[in-house]
């Protein structure tokens, strides 16, 4: 019994090299393609360093110039990332919310028994395919049929329901609403089935015994599913968190990159992307990175202490 | 499936071998004036001159993306205008034109007014004379004027010119001012003042005079007294306020039927006969080229247009083709040019079938004065007759590289003052210098 | 009494059921309905499109299709075979090379080993943006734009792949068999190959796929990296559309592009809809 259980240890030791070789082609790949740039946009971020027409502008260093000019107020009056930082929280918010709270109730239908939902995989991969779609496809279709002269206005005006074409890609309100629909249908069916995972992971025994107990289905919701969830429930919601901060592809499209009305729907990698538009202005680039490494890295220290409370 | 896996797995090894096989760069050839290059890059950003360049320059049309003239192989680069994008995959591109392989360099590229200063003021395009583009008698003065450089140093040529003009509908203008004959239409719409009683007229009887208030923007702009940058700080032209003056006027009254974007859905189904919109406006590679729904077989209204001056005379755009620097096709690129500005069949060709405004005057001249030449379009009108008039006009000043964006910002930021989005227009003008100030670092915004 | 009970909670059941089946088949019926309008907008002419809504077909579907197949300014059976590209390689690298990281790290003893561990599930919050800015510089500054190979060899390092990869093994690969085969002479990478990969067939189908429909719809990176015409994928064609040239607006052609940029995912989808369902759950749950 001993000698079975030094052999592998020592073996383990001599094979030890295999497990650099193993992860060689990933450091390497992320060495040169993730770090290097990342190490670059920061080092960018303190230069001043765009392109004027077909000229160069620098690079020169200007310390922390960029920085400020970064929480400086604009012409309008505001510091233009607090606002488009709020612009994300809240398109985020907007689509977030249903896509939770449908989540949660379809997840919950799906693993009652006593429901006993019939054609599950039907739904299951139905709900699921809006997730597939090209954020910048299901974006210009809904740029087509939402425009004055598009289907949705033509349906409203021909059934009374509206007197004149509605301007949804004028309005803030609209705009923003379009944006949040977009994401919770893309989102929502992801959403459903990993908190079906989740509760179905659950011991069945436990409910159970609640029931046995005289509990009805709302507190059995409250007193057992919810807090045996949470984990999984705050791993979701913080990868859609972080997902949100890199929303672009649907407003961008949506709003051909203005973020229209009002710069109501920039979001932050909007913002960016204007950076890196035809004056390929990498020192404020550089800036706001950093900046979203930040706010990514407080969210993810999140997730991690909720990954190590479980 | 398992076969099909396992086959899959053993793939990214021979992946990766092909993907370090790949050549490190070529050593770019130099231009050699003896043996030119085998492949001919033209760069544009939609399909116009493409599509002559297939009809009356190359020998054979290979697919949508290579023509064949003698043992060149012509092949096109598209961006969209939009945005800008065109201008920064060219910019990129430019910049790189020393790296890259002979094949792979720019030749030819195309620009428009809006941002023409910007190549034609670097070193990424050449002087055309020194390719042998000499003879500039038949063109239009400012054509030459907006590609030379701050020298006078030519850099390429236009192939048609652009004097814009009001097209309306023929019906409408029949029923509001009781006549469609261009000449009537021009004295009721001679200036501003004229124009906005008629749009008043126009209300009354239910139609709309303008399809979008962005319709007279280009008129407003191009009408300028000052450019868009002056001593590196934006500046808004006083004829650019004058527009939002007649923008809001226009919303307040019911006189426009949108506030849209010129180019969307809205302002173009306007274009179809069922429109109530009077007046469009354009030069006329508008109406020949951005005017599809207008010649839609089923829903469109052919012959119901005619043209006159309008309000104010003005000119929008024009294609420039530049000779770009390290080109190894140099006698080609000349060929081209001067085929499109001297080559007088090529230019016929050009007013007779395509219903373009050439750049070559004699060739203008005499169907402005054929009277048996019409456009079907315009409802047998002879075009050339009222362009070249207005072609007499055309001055190219205040002028800079970074106008498109300025143009089309403005237009997108005042919108949402139009639609209510924004209180005041203060607000909607400090979006447009925000975005200004994001877009171009060059620029000082106060 | 007890009967009554009985049926009024078997009423209530019922009533719940019916609500829950409408609830559903509205939901279904939302993430149907743009598919299928998709699908019929795209089989009608421009001026039909401009009459408004309707659940029949129009009679345009080929014509459609071959003027988007030869559009001119949107190169669509280029883009498509440069997206097939950059998805299947990604696809493939990213699940070799993670399995692979990730079997390195599992199985293996050496110094670094929890260090590395810990790394990798750092770096895998940090958005991609972040590296863009420095990336598309060194890009051009080495000549690496409109190079296809240079979005898909990035994949190998997938930090959300290789936690997928890493949670999978540690539920699936006893440690014994790897021991077992060395007592039998295989080489390490012969283990992996012909012992381990076999195993983690299913989480590599699954992240294949997952990978796949990622640089099938990928849109930022491409965007600022392809400038030539003959590089362009798909995605960078679709967002085109929005800032197209419109004077050759033909909104059959549109509603065709766009349901040809996402049918080679919805068809895969469809043939595989099982195991990327089941795919979605079983690498999470575990974290």
């Amino acid at each position: 019994m001993q000698k079975t259980e030094k052999l592998p240890k020592t073996k383990s030791i001599s094979y030890s090299r295999w497990g650099y070789i193993f992860i060689a082609p990933f450091f390497i790949i992320y060495t040169i393609f993730t770090f290097y740039p990342q190490l670059l946009t920061v080092y960018n971020s303190f230069f001043e360093y765009y392109r004027d027409g077909l000229t160069i502008i620098g690079p020169r260093f200007v310390g922390l110039q960029n920085y400020k000019t970064l929480f400086s107020l604009n012409t309008s009056g505001y510091v233009p990332i607090f606002k488009f930082m709020g612009n994300t929280l809240w398109l985020w918010i907007i689509g977030a919310l249903p896509q939770f709270t449908i989540a949660m109730l379809l997840a919950l239908f799906f693993t009652s028994t006593r429901l006993d939902i019939k054609g599950q995989q039907f739904f299951k991969t139905v709900i699921y395919m809006p997730n597939l779609i090209m954020a910048s496809a299901f974006s210009m279709l809904f740029f087509a049929l939402f425009s004055q002269v598009g289907p949705v206005n033509q349906l409203l005006v021909s059934s009374g329901m509206a007197l004149k074409p509605i301007n949804f890609l004028g309005m803030r309100v609209t705009v923003q609403s379009l944006i949040g629909l977009m994401n919770f249908l893309m989102w929502f069916g992801n959403t459903t089935i990993l908190l079906m995972a989740g509760i179905q992971s659950i011991d069945e025994a436990l409910f159970e015994s609640a029931r046995l107990d005289g509990s009805t289905s709302t507190q059995v919701f409250f007193n057992i599913t919810m807090p045996l969830l949470m984990p999984i429930f705050i791993y979701v919601l913080i990868t859609s968190m972080i997902g949100g901060i890199q929303m672009f592809d649907v407003p961008q499209v949506l709003t051909n990159g203005h973020g229209i009305p009002n710069n109501t729907s920039t979001t932050l990698i909007m913002y960016l992307n204007n950076f890196l538009g035809i004056s390929k202005n990498y020192g404020m680039a550089g800036a706001l990175s950093v900046l979203l490494f930040f706010i990514t890295a407080v969210l993810s220290g999140i997730v991690f202490k909720t990954i190590n409370r479980k | 499936m398992k076969k099909l896996l396992s086959g899959l797995l053993a793939m990214p090894l021979v992946l990766t071998l092909v993907g370090c096989q790949k050549p490190a760069d070529p050593t770019p050839a130099p231009a050699d004036e003896t043996a030119e290059g085998a492949v001919l890059n033209v760069w544009t950003w939609n399909e116009e001159f493409w599509g002559f360049l297939g009809k009356y320059y190359a020998d054979e049309v290979v697919d949508e993306y290579t023509l064949k003239k003698g043992d060149v192989t012509i092949k096109r680069t598209t961006y969209p205008s939009d945005g800008g994008a065109y201008q920064d995959a060219l910019d990129a591109a430019l910049l790189n034109q020393a790296n890259a392989a002979a094949d792979d360099k720019i030749d030819l590229f195309l620009a428009e007014a809006d941002y023409i200063l910007k190549y034609t003021n670097s070193d990424a395009t050449m002087d055309v004379k020194s390719i042998g583009v000499t003879d500039f008698s038949n063109t239009y003065k400012y054509t030459v004027e907006a590609a030379s450089d701050a020298n006078g140093v030519v850099k390429g040529v236009s192939f048609q010119c652009c004097p814009a003009a009001v097209i309306y509908r023929r019906s409408i203008a029949m029923d509001v001012l009781g006549t469609d004959d261009p000449a009537a239409v021009q004295e009721a719409l001679k200036d501003w003042d004229a124009f906005n009683a008629v749009a008043a007229a126009a209300k009354e009887k239910g139609y709309t005079m303008i399809p979008t208030t962005n319709a007279t923007y280009r008129v407003f702009s191009n009408n300028a007294t000052s450019p868009w940058v002056v001593d590196g700080k934006l500046n808004i032209d006083a004829n650019i306020l004058k527009w939002m003056d007649q923008s809001e006027e226009f919303v307040k009254n019911g006189y426009t039927a949108y506030t849209s974007n010129i180019w969307g859905d809205e302002a173009t189904s306007e274009m179809f006969a069922d429109g109530k919109s009077m007046c469009f406006f354009g030069p006329a590679w508008y109406f020949n080229f951005s005017m599809t729904n207008a010649q839609d077989p089923e829903k469109g209204c052919m012959g119901d247009w005619a043209i006159c001056q309008g309000p104010q005379a003005w000119f929008w755009g024009g294609t420039w083709m530049l000779a770009a620097t390290g080109t190894d096709n140099p006698t080609m690129v000349a060929d081209i040019m001067n085929t499109f500005i001297n080559n007088e069949e090529v230019c016929d060709a050009l007013v007779k079938n395509e219903a373009q405004f050439s750049n070559n005057q004699a060739v203008n001249n005499k169907y402005a004065e054929d009277e048996t030449f019409g456009s079907e379009f315009l409802g047998g009108q002879n075009p050339n007759a009222v362009f070249a008039e207005l072609a007499k006009n055309i001055k190219f000043q205040n002028v800079t590289q970074y106008d498109q964006l300025c143009n089309e910002g403005l237009q997108t930021y005042f919108t949402e003052f139009l639609d209510g989005q924004v209180a005041t227009r203060e607000d909607a003008i400090n979006n447009f210098k925000d975005y200004i100030r994001t877009t171009y670092p060059s620029i000082t915004v106060e | 009494m007890k009967k009554d009970v009985n049926k009024s909670a078997e009423l209530k059941l019922l009533i719940s059921r019916i609500l829950v089946y409408a609830i559903l088949v509205f939901l279904a019926f939302l993430c149907l309905f743009f598919f299928y309008l998709m699908i019929i907008n795209s089989s009608r002419s421009n001026a039909q499109l401009k009459t408004g809504f309707t659940i029949i077909p129009g009679g345009n579907f080929m014509k459609n299709f071959s003027n988007a197949w030869h559009d001119g300014s949107i190169n669509i059976p280029t883009g498509m075979k440069n997206s097939f590209i950059v998805a299947i390689c990604s696809a493939l690298l990213t699940t070799y090379f993670s399995a692979m990281t990730a079997y390195g790290v599992y199985v293996y003893n050496f110094k670094l080993k929890n260090f590395v561990h810990i790394f990798i599930l750092a770096i895998m919050m940090i958005p991609s943006q972040v590296s863009a800015v420095g990336f598309i510089q060194l890009a051009f500054k080495y000549n690496l734009t409109n190079k296809l190979w240079v979005l898909f060899v990035p994949s190998i390092a997938a930090p959300v792949v290789y936690f997928y990869m890493y949670q999978y093994l540690q539920a699936t690969l006893p440690l014994e068999m790897v021991e077992a085969a060395r007592i039998y002479g295989s080489s390490e990478f012969k283990i992996f190959n012909q012992i381990v990969l076999p195993i983690m067939k299913p989480a590599i189908a699954v992240q294949m796929i997952f990978s796949f429909v990622g640089s099938w719809n990928n849109y930022f990176m491409p965007s600022l990296l392809l400038n030539s015409a003959d590089k362009k994928t798909v995605p960078i064609m679709i967002a085109q559309l929005r800032s197209a040239d419109y004077s050759k607006f033909d909104m059959g052609k549109v509603y065709m592009l766009m349901l040809m940029a996402i049918l080679p995912v919805m068809v895969i989808y469809i043939i595989l809809s099982k195991s990327i369902i089941k795919g979605v759950t079983s690498g999470s749950v575990k974290g």
